[in-house]
């Protein structure tokens, strides 16, 4: 339903442009609404907070009133000043008269063997809400869109919503628990309304948004307002926006939070979380209801009566055999994803408009933004460098490179240094790849594993006959590249961190860049700690330059292997035992890992356990990839595209599909 | 310092034993005593009794199997801080490998006996040292499992 009307056209206005109205000249608006025949719902103090209930005068608001709210509390306190609105949002909400905690919605009633049943009529009576702002007009219409935007109509919600008319106040002040920011639905009043007003010293900003509010803005007494208080107003509301901030950075938060349906983080909350649904009651949102049932003493008629209820209940969930939903975890998830993930796939918006009255009113302070940064932390998807266009990006097209020199590094592994690449080559980033072709076999993504000024270094092992052709590549002959392709190591949140970098087998090669460019800026970095496992000691890559770092370079280097003869005296045993012992404070560590998916796995975990954060374990995928460029289909995982979103991303991104099977 | 707090100092260092009682860690340092021992000793050997618990304070020690045509293959390094020959505290008291020193070693041994006649008698020091026994024991079948998987292998995995 749409509630907004179009301009009146042909009506003319007092004004061009927004007004200013003394503050005792609100009355009039009030009595104006009045004589309309409507009651007039507007904030009130009552029993210790700002709620909102029948007011007739100027009296009736909270004059000189302000609050402070913070999870968990909520206090009144005198402003020095007169303002009407200088508050933020109350524990009530206007839904309870567009959607009533209880409405009557059947009478039935039995006559001999019949029985009857006849709807209740709605209330219609016409109601005007003074002082709405933008999170409660965001609130309405995602009622509109529940009630009224799919192929039923509640004919309650639709009567009672048709008869309210809106006079919104801008946001002149946050409180500590606002995040309408982040949820995209304020400060600023953009739509829903009548009227609007904005609240200054002397006044308020008066503006219309619908053909109605004209009408009534053309009967105040109104005189044109000035540059000034039209300034003032627009950086009053400004400055809210700025102070409120991005608590909860919204963008992939349903995939984010969908994906993290095993965290432990649920477990934890639900042991606060006394599950008496006072958060749904003060959401203006949350829309679930139950039926019951009163019957008069004779058990002739009865009313069905339909009133709130919460999926914090412990009967919500309940059939015959149990409750779907019996554990608080269950229903503080069912919450929280529903409220930010599932509602976009059921109503195409968030179900929360970032009001914060579930934070202020949650008696024990679970402050939902803190839960959802835990649970579904927010990572930038985009590389912070800038990457360099790939030549030959699309797969019918290919440059060629020759190959000067070749490198046995293993029996399995050869290293080919290849010149004549095309420049975007050396202007590539840590952690890309290349597609790599020879002509009869099919292109396959092999890591850049050094840069060099005129070309590139690739390491092969020759797993299958295309790669075994490429190891088999003699000096002068030429294979064809397409690339860089990719993202990369993120290098740049490393400056001043410690770091720490897990390798196995042939996954150093990837990661060698890294630790070239860590060499030529090595004071850019704290400490950094190389941990490297192999199969056996003749599997290890780049010995030479292994014994360099750790030598010279100020890199600690750690080996160890799955097995080895008597003639090795270094360390025998998985790649986490190099370091699970460690006495750290992973806190201002970041890791790159890169390895078989169980190694990288096993290593994450132990690298969570030393206090290294989720969004700062960065790993590197390998998938079966055609295109390199997200065309093919081939390397998706969950949402991604391994290829064009990776191969490099951190276990925060990921979520629960690192390491699950069958992703 | 004593020998008993010297000990203690020791123990201290080993993640194995730091964070147990102080009631517990003294209780230890007096059923043990320090060893050393060279380069290319040989410790203990696979199948026979062991008659020592020991807590390694430096130096590696290399557990290896011997596997017909293949020689002595070395499964596992024991570091600093962790323990070896815990079967001596497992019937039937027999190595299930063989252990040499491959550095300079330094350790804390317990003669296996009187260790576990004072794990039997005194519930203070069992229900303190068996949990770190345990969490030690579990992280090397852990380490084992993915060592078993051979996940660095080239050949592709065959269907079993």
């Amino acid at each position: 339903m749409v509630i907004r009307t179009a301009p009146l056209r042909g009506h003319r206005q007092a004004l061009e442009g927004p007004g200013f109205l003394a503050r005792p000249d609100l009355q009039i608006l009030i009595d104006l609404l009045r004589e309309e025949g409507r009651r007039v719902i507007g904030p009130t103090v009552s029993d210790g907070a700002i709620v909102l209930d029948e007011i007739t005068t100027l009296e009736d608001l909270p004059r000189g009133v302000g609050d402070e709210q913070a999870p968990g509390r909520y206090r009144l306190r005198r402003r020095n000043d007169e303002r009407l609105f200088g508050f933020v949002v109350g524990p009530t909400s206007w839904k309870k008269w567009t959607f009533p905690a209880l409405v009557p919605l059947t009478r039935a009633s039995k006559d001999g063997h019949k029985v009857s049943f006849a709807p209740e009529p709605p209330d219609t009576a016409p109601v005007a809400f003074l002082g709405a702002r933008a999170c409660d007009l965001a609130a309405l219409g995602v009622h509109d869109t529940v009630f009224t935007g799919t192929a039923y109509v509640d004919p309650d919600y639709a009567a009672r919503r048709a008869r309210v008319f809106i006079v919104a106040v801008q946001c002149t002040n946050a409180a500590s628990t606002c995040f309408c920011t982040s949820m995209g639905t304020g400060p600023e009043v953009e739509g829903g309304h009548d009227i609007v007003l904005t609240e200054l010293d002397a006044g308020f900003l008066v503006e219309a948004d619908s053909a109605a509010g004209h009408v009534f803005m053309a009967k105040l007494p109104l005189r044109p307002a000035s540059a000034a208080e039209q300034y003032g107003a627009a950086a009053t509301v400004a400055a809210v926006r700025a102070r409120i901030g991005d608590p909860v950075p919204a963008a992939g938060l349903h995939d984010r939070l969908l994906a993290q349906l095993d965290h432990p983080r649920w477990a934890q909350v639900a042991e606060r979380c006394i599950t008496c649904g006072n958060c749904t009651l003060a959401c203006p949102t949350c829309f679930c209801t139950t039926l019951t049932q009163t019957t008069d003493l004779t058990g002739v008629d009865a009313v069905m009566y339909r009133s709130w209820d919460s999926c914090f209940s412990p009967g919500f969930a309940k059939v015959a055999g149990g409750s779907f939903r019996s554990r608080p975890r269950d229903r503080y998830r069912q919450w929280l994803t529903h409220k930010f993930a599932t509602w976009w796939d059921q109503f195409g918006s968030s179900g929360c408009v970032g009001c914060g009255r579930c934070v202020t009113w949650c008696p024990v302070g679970i402050d939902v933004r803190d839960e959802l940064n835990a649970i579904a932390p927010a990572v930038p998807l985009v590389p912070e460098t800038k990457l360099v266009e790939p030549v030959a990006a699309t797969p019918n097209d290919f440059v060629t490179a020759r190959v000067v020199a070749t490198r046995q590094e293993t029996s399995d592994t050869t290293s080919l240094t290849l010149t004549g690449t095309d420049p975007a080559f050396a202007q590539g980033s840590t952690g890309q790849f290349a597609m790599v072709a020879l002509p009869g076999f099919p292109p396959l993504p092999i890591s850049i594993s050094r840069f060099l000024p005129d070309g590139i270094e690739l390491t092969i092992r020759g797993a299958g006959p295309a790669t075994r052709a490429m190891c088999a590549l003699q000096v002068g002959e030429q294979l064809g590249l397409r690339g860089p392709l990719g993202n990369n190591w993120p290098l740049d949140r490393a400056v001043g961190r410690d770091l720490v970098i897990v390798t196995g087998g042939i996954g150093l090669a990837p990661l060698r860049p890294v630790l070239h460019a860590i060499v030529a800026g090595r004071r850019r970095f704290g400490d950094v700690k190389l941990f490297y496992g192999a199969r056996t000691p003749a599997d290890l890559l780049y010995r030479d330059e292994l014994e360099r770092w750790a030598a010279r370079d100020g890199i600690e280097v750690s080996l160890t292997v799955d097995r080895a003869g008597p003639d090795w005296t270094g360390r025998v045993g998985i790649v986490t035992h190099l370091f699970d012992q460690a006495v750290w404070d992973g806190a201002n560590m970041i890791a790159f890992v890169c390895g078989p998916e169980r190694m990288m796995q096993a290593t994450a975990t132990t690298l969570a356990g030393r206090g290294v954060p989720a969004s700062r374990i960065h790993v590197t995928l390998e998938r079966h990839m055609e295109c390199g460029i997200g065309l093919c289909g081939h390397c998706q995982m969950g949402q991604y595209f391994v290829c064009r979103d990776g191969p490099v991303f951190s276990i925060g991104q990921l979520g629960d599909i690192f390491g699950r099977e069958g992703i | 310092m004593n020998e008993t707090a010297a000990l203690v100092a020791a123990l201290n260092t080993s993640w194995f034993a730091t964070g147990l009682s102080e009631k517990a860690q003294t209780r230890l340092a007096e059923l043990g005593r320090r060893f050393t021992a060279e380069p290319g000793t040989e410790l203990f050997r696979e199948g026979e009794t062991s008659d020592t618990f020991g807590i390694l304070v430096h130096g590696r020690v290399a557990l290896r199997t011997l596997v017909p045509e293949r020689g002595d293959i070395t499964i596992l390094t024991v570091e600093p801080g962790d323990v070896y020959l815990w079967s001596a505290l497992v019937p039937p008291f027999r190595a299930s490998s063989t252990g040499t020193a491959i550095e300079p070693i330094e350790a804390i041994i317990f003669d296996g006996a009187a260790l576990r006649a004072a794990l039997r008698d005194e519930c203070e020091l069992a229900t303190a040292l068996y949990p770190r026994l345990l969490v030690a024991v579990a992280r090397r079948l852990y380490a084992t499992r993915l060592q078993m998987l051979d996940l660095f292998a080239t050949e592709q995995v065959k269907e079993w």
